[in-house]
């Protein structure tokens, strides 16, 4: 009794432990900010940034991680347009969130009806683009990522007087810019001009080209601002990731100290430190120099003081380069802007790290009994992931300076859970994207959208997650693997037919966007079907062989040992009871 | 932007008073102290705590009181902030000590289901909460003043989840302020007319600033 009783206590005391810890973690309502005075929104996007001389090919790359978990995820093109002089550009309050069932049509129009009351100066030429919740990459390879990031309480602007939204200004980032640059400028100023925020609060993006990958930050000034005030209705800043250099966007700002005589590495807008002295949130007396993030959007904590909530950013880092030994206890605020990464990073590398778990750190979503016998990760979610299974969709844009932009730029999606999800190229000058890309919603199961088909995988693998994982993983080395090795001989027939005509070319690279896009479609939904029958009943079934073996996929020992400690520590629950 | 000119704020009282909005309509006065809170908890109500402060005017601030904490009057019965629940007690207590009723309520209306889900609300439990609170208005002869600045893109169609807190709120208000953006199709202006309450139509969130003063001080 007495060597059985010793270990058990052990057990007992350590399920306690872990059992207050997965209570404290699942509060029914999430806790307010740090401070009361900021707006920080910890569990949406993530957002990575690589330079063109830290890439394997020389491309300049950004992701984007849509974390919702109940937003539209749908996709279109928009195709080139020439406009007549005089011609006005309606301007939308589009709101991230916002969804319609699927029998009252498809959020693109609908969102028509949300007019901001104004309208402004159209541009003789728009460009096409391909977008999703934001634009994302335009026919001359200018690419967008998004992370919301917060601000100051006081500076949230959810008014009307506020005209644009974060998704409007990408658009016509999209419609209008030819370089980073450009969609930056563009951007900036319609903001300060119209005003900013209604539906959107502090937020980042990701601008590149071929040449630069900026990290662009743009915030409301507060509800009272008017057009008719002479003042900017919103302050921005951006500053450029060194080409050799990879940075990312965890819902944190990223900005600290400007130099605004430094053209070539930082933009801002004329009231970028004037805004935070008039509201209060910088001294100029104080001797320090104006930090832009201490300013506007100061989150404090690190990765192990908020308990994994906040370890994206040094996990990335610490995936990008783990020689700089960059410790988890270092507050968020003192992280690099960004790192030269230990080697250079590939396509596949960067789809990579959108998978990542924080596996075998101290974040590991599934030490200890935390994902149960077949080591799910989705089961505990206390740490906050860069894969955290929520996402709408991801993006991984690609740009290339040899070639040009209708061949260059790529973006390569994937549906939902990243690690259970293929990433599927179209080029910037694709016309047209898969019609099981524009439809379908979280509520309504449809074997139109193409969505569906990678949450019935991710759905399945849910069961035995450590077995039918190797699954997925096999079949993304054949649809995706593959895909990303057969991009140079695309691009090579495409830069050919190029050169001799243009327009066959966009026909070559749409075929080939949306051939590919329905194979993988297809292959998900059977691999879906498959992982069902594989681990029916959890049993193993082999459907060549026609048999199967009811001791796989096997429920570890340790499994075994921790449902018997629980039993032990409910024992006294049992007597009281009777 | 607290540092607004005196001749912006100027220029919009001017815009304002000389507007089509007050309509010859009195401007109903109910002084201090001052309770402000949401009605849909939708972030409307930070914007209508920005415009006090522009104002001048201190106040006391919960998202979700309920009936009992309105009848403790200033400092709301001593609630503290928790998760899902914000008070701010700023009433001058030297003028009006702890306990003195309020003489107003100033809801801000705007639904956002993200910001009752982090309240623990839904639809149905913020509209018996409101109920409450205006019951208890009424009854003590508090004017409640309701404000909606969302816009109408904000609104939504009808029996959305904003048309549902406008229901629970604007027809039992002393007086009404909305932004012309958010009154665009007259819903206000008609629910005003046949409830003859006060009703003022401004351009910008700023044209608050003066209202609540002539409300409150």
């Amino acid at each position: 009794m007495k060597s059985r009783k010793i270990p058990a206590l052990a057990g007992v005391l350590f399920l306690t432990v872990l059992l207050a810890g997965a209570l404290i973690g699942q509060k029914a309502a999430p806790p307010r900010p740090s401070s009361d005075d900021l707006l920080v929104p910890r569990e949406s996007c993530t957002s990575i940034l690589i330079g063109k001389d830290a890439s394997v090919d020389g491309s300049v790359m950004t992701t984007h991680t849509c974390d919702c978990g109940i937003c539209d995820w749908t996709w279109r093109h928009v195709p080139a347009a020439d406009h007549k002089p005089g011609s006005t550009r309606r301007i939308l309050h589009i709101s991230q969130y916002q969804t319609w069932p699927p029998a009252e049509g498809l959020k693109w129009d609908l969102v028509k009806k949300d007019y901001a009351g104004f309208e402004i100066p159209e541009v003789p030429h728009t460009y096409a683009y391909h977008h999703g919740m934001f634009g994302y990459m335009n026919e001359n390879q200018v690419a967008i990522g998004e992370s919301s990031i917060g601000n100051q309480r006081k500076m949230e602007n959810p008014t009307p007087a506020a005209g644009l939204d974060l998704t409007m200004l990408t658009l016509l980032a999209m419609e209008r810019a030819r370089t980073a640059r450009e969609a930056i400028h563009i951007m900036g100023s319609l903001a300060e001009k119209y005003g900013y925020g209604f539906h959107d609060e502090g937020e980042m993006l990701a601008v590149s080209d071929p040449a630069e990958a900026w990290i662009f930050e743009i915030m409301p000034v507060g509800p009272l601002w008017t057009p008719k005030s002479d003042k900017p209705g919103a302050v921005w800043c951006a500053e450029r990731v060194p080409d050799d250099q990879v940075s990312v966007c965890p819902n944190e700002s990223r900005i600290g100290e400007i130099e605004l005589a430094n053209k070539d590495m930082f933009l801002a807008s004329p009231n970028v430190v004037s805004t935070a002295v008039e509201m209060g949130y910088y001294d100029p007396k104080s001797g320090k120099p104006f930090n832009w993030k201490r300013a506007y959007s100061p989150q404090e904590g690190s990765a192990v003081s908020s308990n994994g909530r906040i370890q994206r950013l040094w996990r990335f880092f610490d995936l990008a380069a783990p020689s700089l030994k960059l410790r988890p206890e270092m507050p968020n605020m003192d992280l690099p802007f960004s790192v030269k990464p230990d080697r250079k990073l590939s396509l596949q590398d960067v789809m990579d790290m959108t998978r990542d778990r924080s596996y075998g750190t101290p974040f590991d979503p599934v030490q200890g009994i935390r994902g149960g016998p077949f080591k799910n990760p989705s089961y505990f979610r206390q740490t906050r992931l860069i894969d955290d299974g929520r996402a709408e969709y991801t993006t991984v844009t690609q740009c290339r300076a040899s070639l040009p932009g209708p061949i260059g730029g790529i973006v390569w999606i994937s549906f939902g859970s990243q690690d259970t999800a293929c990433y599927m190229p179209f080029y910037a000058g694709a016309t047209e994207l898969p019609r099981s890309f524009a439809v379908g919603d979280h509520w309504i199961f449809s074997r139109d959208s193409a969505r569906w088909a990678f949450d019935y995988t991710d759905f399945h693998v849910q069961v035995a997650y450590s077995e039918a994982i190797k699954d997925v993983k096999a079949a993304q080395a054949r649809y995706e693997g593959e895909t990303i090795a057969r991009i140079p001989e695309i691009d090579k027939q495409a830069l050919e037919l190029y050169k001799k005509q243009p327009g066959e070319a966009a026909r070559f690279l749409t075929a080939f966007g949306l051939n590919n896009a329905k194979t993988v479609v297809d292959a998900w939904w059977k691999l879906g079907d498959e992982i069902l029958v594989k681990y029916n009943r959890l049993y193993l079934y082999d459907t060549q062989k026609r048999i199967y073996e009811r001791g796989k996929p096997a429920t570890p020992d340790w499994w075994k040992k921790a449902v018997r400690i629980f039993d032990i520590l409910s024992e006294p629950e049992k007597k009281d009871n009777r | 932007m607290r540092t607004l000119s005196t001749l912006t704020i100027l220029a919009a009282s001017l815009a304002l008073l000389a507007g089509p909005g007050l309509s010859g309509q009195t401007v109903p006065k109910a002084g201090l102290p001052v309770l402000t809170t949401s009605a849909g908890q939708s972030t409307d109500v930070e914007t209508l705590n920005i415009v006090m402060e522009e104002a001048g005017i201190k106040y006391d601030y919960c998202d979700v009181p309920t009936a009992d904490m309105l009848a403790s009057g200033v400092g709301l019965g001593g609630k503290q902030s928790g998760p899902g629940f914000h008070v701010e007690v700023t009433t001058d207590t030297a003028k009006f000590p702890v306990g003195t009723p309020y003489k107003a309520v100033i809801f801000a209306i705007g639904a956002s289901l993200k910001g009752m889900g982090a309240s623990g609300l839904t639809l149905e439990s913020e509209e018996a909460r409101l109920k409450k609170l205006v019951d208890y208005c009424k009854q003590k002869k508090i004017l409640i003043m309701a404000v909606h600045v969302g816009g109408e893109s904000k609104r939504g169609a009808s029996g959305s989840d904003n048309e549902r807190m406008i229901d629970a709120v604007a027809p039992f208000a002393d007086y009404l302020v909305v932004t012309k953006d958010s009154n665009r199709d007259g819903r206000f202006t008609k629910l005003a007319k046949g409830r003859n309450i006060p009703l003022t139509e401004i351009d910008y969130a700023l044209g608050l600033v003066d209202i609540v003063k002539q409300v409150l001080l």
